[in-house]
Parts: C-alpha cells; sequence; structure tokens
C-alpha cells in the first residue's frame, strides 16, 4: 500500500506543480520549479553511474564464461575503462585544442570516436542506395506517388536538379510545395495527434491512473 | 535482354555500394561547381542574425556530434563568424555529451580571429544533462542552469552575462541539432512558454519535422542538412573575397552531394524499368 501510495502521491503533487508553472509566472513560483528541475538534473545525471554499473554487470559475467561474443564486450568495457581514466586524468585541459599530451581523452576522442562515428553514419549512404534500389518499386498508385515525390524531392534538393536548363526552377518550387504543404499538412496531424497522447498519458500518470512505472500493471 | 535485366535487379548489393563510392569519390577528386539558390527558411535565419546590433547577445544550444558532423559544423562555423562579425555576445551550452571536444575548438579558434576575449565577448558552458529537464532550466535561469563555465569559473561573474539570465534575455536563441535533446525538445519545453526567438540548424532528415514550426513562427528561420548549410555560408561569405574566404565545407561537398543524389535516382529509375519490362508491371 505504502510502497504504491507514496510515490502517487509524490508524482500527482509535483506534476501538478510543475504543470502551474505555465500559468503562474511568479518568481517564487519559479524559484520552486527551479528547484524541482535541479532535483530532476541531479537525478537524471546519477543515472549514469547506474548505467555504468549495470553496463559492467551485464558484460563482465560473459567476458569472465568466455560466453557469446566476449571478445566485444571485452572491448567495450577496456575502452570504457581506458576513456573514463583518460577522462578523470587529464582533468581540465582536457578539452584543449592543444596535443600537448600524446596519450590523451582528447586524442581518444580525435582519433577514435570522431572516425568511428562518422564511419558508422556514413555507412547510411551505401544502404539507403542499395535499399532504395530494391524496395523503391511503382507496384501500385500509392507506391508510385511516394516514389515519385521522394525522388523529385531529392533531385530539386541538390544543385543539380536546380540546375536543369528550363525546368530546374519549377522543380524547386514543386520540392517546396510538397514540403510545405501536404508534408506539412501530416506532420501537424501527428504532432498534434501525438500531443493529445501525451496529454493524455500525463494526466494518467499524475492522477495515478498510470502505474506501469511504479513495476506494476 | 530479360535475362540481363532480371540479372540487373538481383546484382550483388556490393556492386551498389561500390557505384555509390565512386559516385562520392569522383567529385571530390575532380570538382565541379554548380549554382545553388538560397532557400527563404535560411534568408530568414541569415536576416535576422543581420538585424542583430553590437552588444545584443546570442544563445547557441549546439547539440550535435561526429556522425552528423558535416551536415552542421559547417552551419555551426559560418553562424559563429557571423555572430562575431556582428559584434555580439556568444554563450554557448550543449546537451550532447560528446558534443564538448568537438565544438569547444571550434568556438575558440573562430573567437579568437575576431579578437574576441573570453569572459567577456564569449563563453563556453559546457555540457549540461538532464535533456527537457535541462532544457526547462535554461529557459529560466542559464546561470543556475550552468553555475560555471567550462573553465570552472562562475558563470554570474563573467562579464559576457550581464543582463543575461533566463533564456528570454538572449536576443536570439540558435539549436543546432541532430536529434534528441535539440530542436523539437526547445520548441516544446521553452519556446512557446517564454516566447523565444528562436532558430534551427538541423540534419537533413530532421528538416521536415521542423518546417511546421518555421511556418507558425515559432522558428524564425531553418537550416537544413549540408543544403542550409551551404546556403547559409553563401550568405555569410558573399561579400568575402576569396583569398580571405575560410574552407566552405557544405559549398564543396554540394557537387559530393549532387552526385550521391543522382546516382541514387538513376538506380531507382532503372530498377523501375527493369521490374516493368521484366514482369509487365502486373505484380501488386
Amino acid at each position: 500500500m505504502i510502497k504504491r501510495t507514496i510515490p502517487i502521491s509524490i508524482t500527482f503533487v509535483i506534476g501538478l506543480i510543475m504543470v502551474g508553472e505555465f500559468f503562474i509566472p511568479h518568481s517564487s513560483y519559479r524559484e520552486l520549479t527551479g528547484e524541482l528541475l535541479d532535483w530532476g538534473i541531479i537525478l537524471s545525471a546519477g543515472a549514469f553511474i547506474l548505467g555504468l554499473i549495470n553496463l559492467i554487470q551485464v558484460h563482465l559475467p560473459t567476458v569472465i564464461s568466455r560466453g557469446n561474443d566476449w571478445g566485444y564486450k571485452l572491448v567495450l568495457l577496456v575502452s570504457l575503462a581506458v576513456t573514463l581514466v583518460m577522462g578523470f586524468a587529464n582533468g581540465k585541459g582536457r578539452l584543449e585544442t592543444g596535443m600537448e599530451q600524446s596519450f590523451s581523452y582528447k586524442w581518444i576522442f580525435d582519433f577514435l570516436y570522431v572516425p568511428l562515428s562518422a564511419t558508422m553514419f556514413a555507412l547510411l549512404a551505401f544502404y539507403i542506395a542499395s535499399a532504395g534500389f530494391r524496395a523503391f518499386r511503382a507496384r501500385n498508385a500509392e507506391a508510385t506517388l511516394l516514389l515519385l515525390a521522394a525522388a523529385l524531392v531529392m533531385f530539386a534538393s541538390v544543385p543539380i536538379g536546380e540546375s536543369v536548363p528550363g525546368i530546374g526552377e519549377y522543380l524547386v518550387v514543386l520540392k517546396d510545395w510538397i514540403l510545405d504543404v501536404p508534408n506539412n499538412a501530416a506532420r501537424r496531424a501527428i504532432f498534434i495527434g501525438a500531443a493529445l497522447g501525451a496529454i493524455s498519458t500525463g494526466l494518467r500518470v499524475i492522477l495515478g491512473l498510470e502505474r506501469s512505472h511504479l513495476g506494476g500493471d | 535482354m530479360l535475362d540481363l535485366l532480371i540479372r540487373f535487379q538481383n546484382m550483388d548489393r556490393r556492386w551498389v555500394f561500390l557505384g555509390m563510392a565512386i559516385a562520392i569519390v569522383v567529385p571530390m577528386l575532380a570538382p565541379f561547381s554548380l549554382p545553388f539558390k538560397v532557400d527563404k527558411r535560411v534568408q530568414d535565419l541569415y536576416d535576422r542574425v543581420e538585424a542583430l546590433e553590437a552588444g545584443d547577445a546570442v544563445f547557441i544550444s549546439a547539440d550535435f556530434d561526429p556522425g552528423s558532423r558535416p551536415e552542421l559544423e559547417p552551419f555551426f562555423r559560418a553562424h559563429l563568424h557571423h555572430l562575431f562579425r556582428q559584434d555580439v555576445r556568444v554563450v554557448m551550452g550543449t546537451l550532447w555529451a560528446t558534443a564538448p571536444p568537438l565544438v569547444k575548438p571550434i568556438f575558440k579558434e573562430i573567437a579568437e580571429q575576431y579578437g574576441k576575449e573570453y569572459g567577456k565577448d564569449w563563453v563556453f558552458l559546457g555540457y549540461l544533462d538532464g535533456r527537457e529537464l535541462a532544457i526547462k532550466k535554461i529557459g529560466q535561469s542559464v546561470r543556475k542552469a550552468y553555475p560555471r563555465d567550462d573553465s570552472g569559473n562562475k558563470t554570474a561573474d563573467l562579464e559576457v552575462m550581464v543582463g543575461l539570465d533566463a533564456a528570454k534575455d538572449f536576443d536570439i536563441l540558435t539549436s543546432v541539432s541532430a536529434g534528441f535533446p535539440g530542436t523539437q525538445a526547445y520548441v516544446l519545453q521553452i519556446q512557446g512558454q517564454y516566447d523565444l526567438e528562436m532558430a534551427s540548424a538541423c540534419t537533413a532528415v530532421s528538416a521536415p519535422d521542423y518546417i511546421p514550426y518555421y511556418q507558425s513562427g515559432q522558428l524564425f528561420g531553418l537550416s537544413g542538412g549540408m543544403p542550409g548549410s551551404a546556403q547559409y555560408e553563401k550568405l555569410v561569405f558573399a561579400d568575402t573575397p576569396l583569398d580571405e574566404r575560410p574552407r566552405l565545407a557544405a559549398t564543396a561537398g554540394m557537387n559530393v552531394l549532387s552526385a550521391g543524389h543522382m546516382y541514387i535516382i538513376v538506380l531507382i529509375f532503372l530498377g523501375n524499368l527493369a521490374f516493368f519490362l521484366t514482369r509487365g508491371g502486373k505484380e501488386d
């Protein structure tokens, strides 16, 4: 009983206070909500520590028992440890542009994280080309419409499309119309639907009707 | 012929990858330049920054990472050039843990080019965790959201922060956003509540999502992906002599983008042609 009542009561009170901020633009009220936001930010930062512990709990046993993909998990844990130690050890100078230290947090970021992250993102171009070639087929009226709109927006969004003699400028106008009218109509419908859903869920949480976050059903 | 078309449709995807690699590498080795126009959304962003006066203040939320660097870093650099040229105060923070090592060196490099003094003309506040909560806090008080800057100085004591506390105190808020938390969270959490003058530079894939915010006036300007960055570069450096211009990465990348897009369109066209010729368009 207490396990549920206290969290629901806290949720109700805090939820109401935070909603009230929109309607009570007084400085003392803002001080109160500001304090609550600080608590939230501290809790959110604390989640990093939980994440760290969880990561170790999940992967370390597999490495010790030489389970599936233990090699990858070992790389993950070693990278985690090295980056963490370097981040703390380099202290204040960790973000400076100079490369005074041959192996530092900045070195890890510049020469490992940046290229690896950029590579992952760059691979999308290849997979999009392959997926577009195999999946984009004008099988019916809807698919044809989608295909034509996509091809036109893609073509008119780059200089080569704009530069087609005679029709380039019209293609751009058509592209803008697709983005500004049908795209916007659909996006707004989705946004409004999602917002109504969020309000409804928020109210259910505040009123204690939605309790899944407490571990129940 | 029919056999050839069927084989074309079922070709190994590594050939598709090879074609894409060629489409990307060739324009890099043999650059060509095609003219492009400036979108109204980017023009509006530029015009608003042009209208700033010396001493005005801008808050930049630099929320991107290395994956989105090719699309957003050119805008970010051009925007900093534009702002420092206007002699405005620039305050920057980030909601992405991976952003500080990327954005701080650029910020420092460009500020120094214009002889700007740290703490007086510009400040980097660093990373703030908390996502929407952090944004709400920025809306209420930047000084309390970031009690100390990235170098450990008390934010409230910095000369650049004179007269600045809540997000509303800044003349403009620019969100350079590669996803969440970013532009959308700013619009939902504080733009409407405090009626902020806000602009966004986002990845190309996010731009259609943010156009409704531009149309409703919640964003006064919007730069989408590499084309948006290139258009902004074009405006910012229009009057800069060629030998004094920095490297315009987005402008240089537009020919690569053109070739990549063309390659995908040609592939889709040929794929559909082969599909209709071999199956007569009967498949549903």
